[in-house]
């Protein structure tokens, strides 16, 4: 990089210190390590900025043990039937995924999204509040919570008509995840 | 006319002045008139007599053969296993349940039939059933699950392809016979495969497509050879007969009862169908008895020697089946294989001399030695869950019609879990017992009172019912101790006081950090004065919450429930799912109150799932003999009753117990990982408790005498071997995952003699968990923080 910059009509170049040579490649590497990284979706890239991203059922996958993988493809199961429009066997899938891991808050978070669709409210809360207890424990997914929770609640305070509440929820859920709560709506594949 | 008067002289009249005429009848003629009427008149009546049976027999056949022809009992199933790579396969007791569901070993070369399964170096094949289910069904597959260190590392199918989660066929535990213990597998004709149809015309009934019900030929051939052998060597009946015989008709052994079934089978013949009769025998015939339970059915039968269906039968065992149908005892091929033997061989020769197949076939299928699945016989305990699971399901399916409609139910019960269950309670009653002898209350000359137990586990968050033995034996006791049972829980019930007085809800008025006096304590009741002691009589003077639970101290739990009110202790039971009566005295605090083990664990489990009540299930759903879907329970969730923080200090403090506390012992027994429990053991020791949960399941296990005497031991040298043994076997020795923290708990340290919040220079600390908000705001006492040496804080004081 250094020996190029004879080729630059930069004012100074070539007479640069040892420090701010060590700067300059330091800087230079950390660039590079960054923009790599965020290139490969290396978690250890993942910036303040790049962590709004949400993390779905799929990226959750490969962050526990093997129990919690086989439960998470259940329940990515379970979200492309809903897709496709076969809930009885979407349901089927989330609750096997339950079976498999009682404690996968991703599988009662689809259970609650699949009930909110289906209009069965006092599930779809129940199964939030689940959702809700179990992501609080899992370290690195409190956030998730936020990103799916707080939507998905305004959405059964819309189903049960209470305005105010579903308004103000989908106001902070938007704020939160913009790119999914803008139609008020959370999708399988959103979720997948 | 009058040539026929004249030949019958019926119309001759009398002369007017009444003298006979002169060609009157001679008497010897009028008695031959008469008696030519009376058998006319028989003859008739005989006519009317036979035809109104005949009718009485059409009658019964049409409405017998039309209606429902066969009482099925409905089948209960287990959840099904679910393989995924990862998982510990020897744990899961993978090999155990091939054995169970009748899968069978193919050792010799070529394609793996279905029901059949392969070992090779690391790797185990398995020709997959497919299987009905109300929520997913899955068809016939082959799978090759490859298996590094004891662990599943993975799967794929027979193209290749990686599988992340494969369900294996839910276990069949039991079924709802009704008062025959017949078990049936109704099967269709087109499921038949043509070697057993085949098999069973060479050797019952060479001519059923020909014969109209009874078989002439068949019957002279008989009788000859039973006068060539003088005595009844060789039966006549067609398959036809047989069908009648066992369908309509008693067995015995008469003339008239020979006649019906030879006009009922003539009957049956002229209404329906070949096809329609044949499947009728092959429903109903009976094939042997699986302990007290007759098999009957050639769908049944396969499933229970082959451990497959129908379809799938071989030739040689289709020969087999046909071979037994004489003499279902006399030949069973499980207590005389020999004999079986050489009748299916003498079954294929049939088949062979008859021109149902060929000589190349028969000599293959001769040459395969019988072999049989090994269906381990149902146990007997697992009838406490099938008693529940009929409480729990809707009031239309009542115990009549659960033992004749064939439904099929699907449980909850994991079935690794309940073998785990009956193991450790089985294991523990017999070595408490032989460690304790007969209890002291044995007359001399009087069998002595068995201990009884019971063992519940189930998922917090869901509730489903993962094992339930109600009793040390169904056969003599049916009284299940898991639900209907409720006695006293002793100090089981302290979790309850102190979630009560920690709930926001109260205050809270304590903290894990908060003193309580363990002193002297005096309350006035309507019954006197009540003044509780702990087990050891001592009082220890101030002692902290978490160390008062950890050791069981009664004195300070009963403070405690002053503090709160009885009221409040009584509301927070209810809310934590206990139903049974709980009269607000104030020594409900230390558990006087009669509760059952199901309500204990539903309590418990709620503080696993971080203050969200599971509502116990142990149905999934249920499908109909044709396997379509009637009822279907989806997952329930769970309805929040206390408040997480609540939860979590409540868990925390059982953790406590687990770590330091009466329940050590659990750790002593080398479990690892999050395990909250606490021990409960009444006056004298009448009931043992323990009751305790990981993050994934909540276990109770209850120890006692139905007609309560002393026991002899506390719940910490009787059930908690019997829970660890349990948990051990279940889960392994590392629990896996970790309890819930909310985000409104906060750790701080602190002094675990005041208390109070500790410094850096406190001589001892220890993190404890607030409510945010609640942690204690004075520090350490002063002077306390005085600097130790370097062997001083490596030695202790």
């Amino acid at each position: 990089m250094l020996r190029s910059c004879a080729h630059l009509n930069v004012r100074g170049c070539g007479t640069l210190s040892g420090s701010h040579r060590k700067r300059i490649r330091l800087t230079v590497v950390v660039w590079t390590i960054i923009h790599l990284a965020g290139c490969t979706g290396m978690p250890m890239a993942r910036s303040p900025v790049a962590s709004k991203v949400p993390l779905t059922v799929s990226r959750a996958l490969g962050h526990l043990d093997s129990t919690r993988d086989a439960s998470l493809r259940l329940v990515i199961a379970g979200l492309d039937e809903d897709a496709a429009g076969y809930p009885s066997r979407a349901l089927a899938s989330y609750q096997r995924a339950v079976r498999v891991d009682s404690t996968n808050p991703f599988a009662f978070l689809a259970l609650a999204r699949h009930h909110l669709d289906g209009a069965s409210l006092d599930e779809a809360g129940a199964f939030l509040d689940q959702a809700r207890a179990l992501f609080e424990n899992s370290r690195g997914l409190s956030d998730v919570f936020d990103t799916f929770g707080i939507g998905l609640r305004a959405g059964i305070a819309r189903e049960r008509g209470w305005e105010d509440e579903a308004a103000s929820s989908f106001g902070l859920a938007r704020i939160s995840s913009p790119e999914i709560w803008l139609d008020e709506w959370l999708s399988p594949r959103e979720l997948r | 006319m009058a040539r026929a008067s004249k030949k019958t002289g019926r119309n001759r009249r009398k002369e007017p002045d009444g003298e006979p005429a002169a060609d009157a009848p001679s008497p010897s003629l009028l008695r031959a008139r008469r008696v030519g009427l009376v058998v006319v008149l028989l003859a008739f009546g005989a006519g009317l007599w036979m035809a109104s049976w005949l009718l009485e027999l059409d009658r019964q056949v049409v409405s017998r053969f039309e209606g429902r022809r066969f009482s099925v009992p409905s089948r209960v199933y287990a959840a099904p296993l679910v393989i995924y790579p990862g998982v510990d396969w020897q744990r899961l007791d993978l090999g155990g349940w091939l054995a169970r569901m009748g899968y069978r070993e193919q050792r010799e070369a070529g394609p793996l039939i279905v029901g059949h399964f392969r070992w090779l170096p690391g790797r185990l094949r398995v020709h997959l059933r497919g299987f009905e289910h109300p929520q997913l069904p899955e068809p016939n597959r082959k799978v090759e699950f490859r298996l590094e260190q004891g662990r599943v590392s993975e799967i794929s199918d027979d193209r290749g392809e990686a599988l992340s989660v494969v369900a294996l066929e839910p276990e069949p535990i039991s079924a709802f016979y009704g008062s025959n213990r017949e078990q049936r597998d109704l099967i269709e004709i087109e499921t038949v495969p043509e070697h057993l149809v085949a098999a069973i015309y060479s050797i019952e009934d060479r001519r059923f497509e020909e014969h109209h019900g009874i078989d002439p030929r068949r019957i002279v051939g008989a009788l000859l050879a039973n006068l060539r052998a003088g005595g009844i060597r060789e039966g006549g009946s067609t398959l036809t007969q047989q069908f009648v015989k066992n369908f309509f008709l008693t067995p015995e052994r008469t003339l008239q009862r020979k006649l019906t079934e030879a006009l009922m089978a003539l009957i049956v013949e002229a209404r329906y169908a070949k096809p329609q009769i044949l499947e009728a025998y092959l429903n109903e015939i009976y094939m042997g008895r699986r302990g007290s339970t007759a098999i009957h059915g050639v769908g049944e039968a396969a499933r229970f020697f082959f451990g497959k269906r129908v379809a799938d039968l071989a030739l040689e065992e289709s020969a087999l089946l046909a071979a037994v149908i004489q003499s279902p005892n006399r030949v069973s091929p499980h207590r005389h294989p020999e004999r079986a033997k050489r009748r299916r061989n003498l079954v294929l020769d049939l088949m062979e001399a008859q021109g149902r197949i060929s000589s190349r076939q028969s000599a293959r299928a001769r040459a395969r030695e019988i072999s049989l699945a090994s269906i381990a016989l149902e146990s007997g305990q697992d009838r406490y869950f099938l008693d529940e699971l009929a409480r729990q399901l809707p009031e239309v399916y009542d115990a009549e019609l659960l033992s004749v409609e064939g439904l099929r139910i699907y449980s909850t019960l994991d079935t690794m879990v309940q073998h785990a269950a009956i193991r450790a309670l089985s294991d523990g009653l017999e070595e408490l017992e032989a460690r304790l002898g007969p209890p002291a209350t044995t007359a001399p000359g009087e069998a002595p009172a068995r201990l009884q137990g019971c063992l519940l586990a189930m998922r917090p968050q869901t509730g489903e019912i993962l094992a339930m033995v109600g009793g040390r034996d169904y056969a003599t006791s049916q009284w299940n101790r898991c639900t209907m049972a409720r006695r006293q829980v002793g100090s089981v019930f302290k979790p309850i006081v102190y979630a009560a007085a920690l709930s926001p809800q109260s205050g809270p008025l304590l903290t894990l950090a908060s003193q309580i006096a363990d002193e002297p304590l005096s309350i006035e009741t309507d019954q006197g004065i009540w003044e509780p002691m702990n087990y050891d009589k001592k009082f220890r003077g101030k002692v902290l919450v978490r160390d008062a639970l950890q050791r069981s101290l009664n004195v300070p739990a009963a403070r405690i429930a002053q503090l709160v009110g009885i009221g409040k202790v009584i509301e927070m039971a209810r809310r934590l799912g206990i139903e049974s009566p709980l009269p607000p005295v104030p020594s409900l605090a230390l558990g006087t109150a009669e509760v059952s083990p199901l309500e204990i664990v539903t309590a418990y489990a709620t503080f696993a799932n971080g203050g969200l009540r599971p509502s116990p299930r142990s149905f999934i759903g249920l499908l109909d003999d044709r396997g379509v879907g009637q009822e279907h329970w989806p997952l329930a969730g769970a309805r929040r009753v206390l408040d997480p923080g609540t939860a979590y200090l409540t868990t925390s403090l059982l953790e406590g117990v687990v770590d330091r506390g009466t329940a050590a012992g659990i750790r002593a027994r080398g479990l690892r990982g999050p395990i909250a429990a606490k021990t409960g053991t009444t006056n004298n020791e009448y009931d043992l408790w323990f009751v305790g949960f990981t993050p994934e399941i909540a276990a109770v296990v209850w120890i006692g005498y139905d007609a309560p005497q002393p026991i002899g031991l506390p719940s910490s040298r009787a059930a908690l071997p019997i829970w660890a043994d349990f948990l051990s076997e279940v889960t392994g020795d590392h629990v896996r995952g970790a309890f819930t923290r909310p985000a409104n708990i906060e750790s701080v340290e602190i002094d675990p003699r005041s208390g109070a919040r500790a410094l850096s220079d406190c001589p001892a600390r220890r993190v404890e968990f607030f409510l945010a908000g609640t942690a204690p705001e004075t520090t350490c006492p002063r002077g306390s923080g005085r600097r130790r040496g370097f062997f001083q804080r490596l030695f202790g004081n």
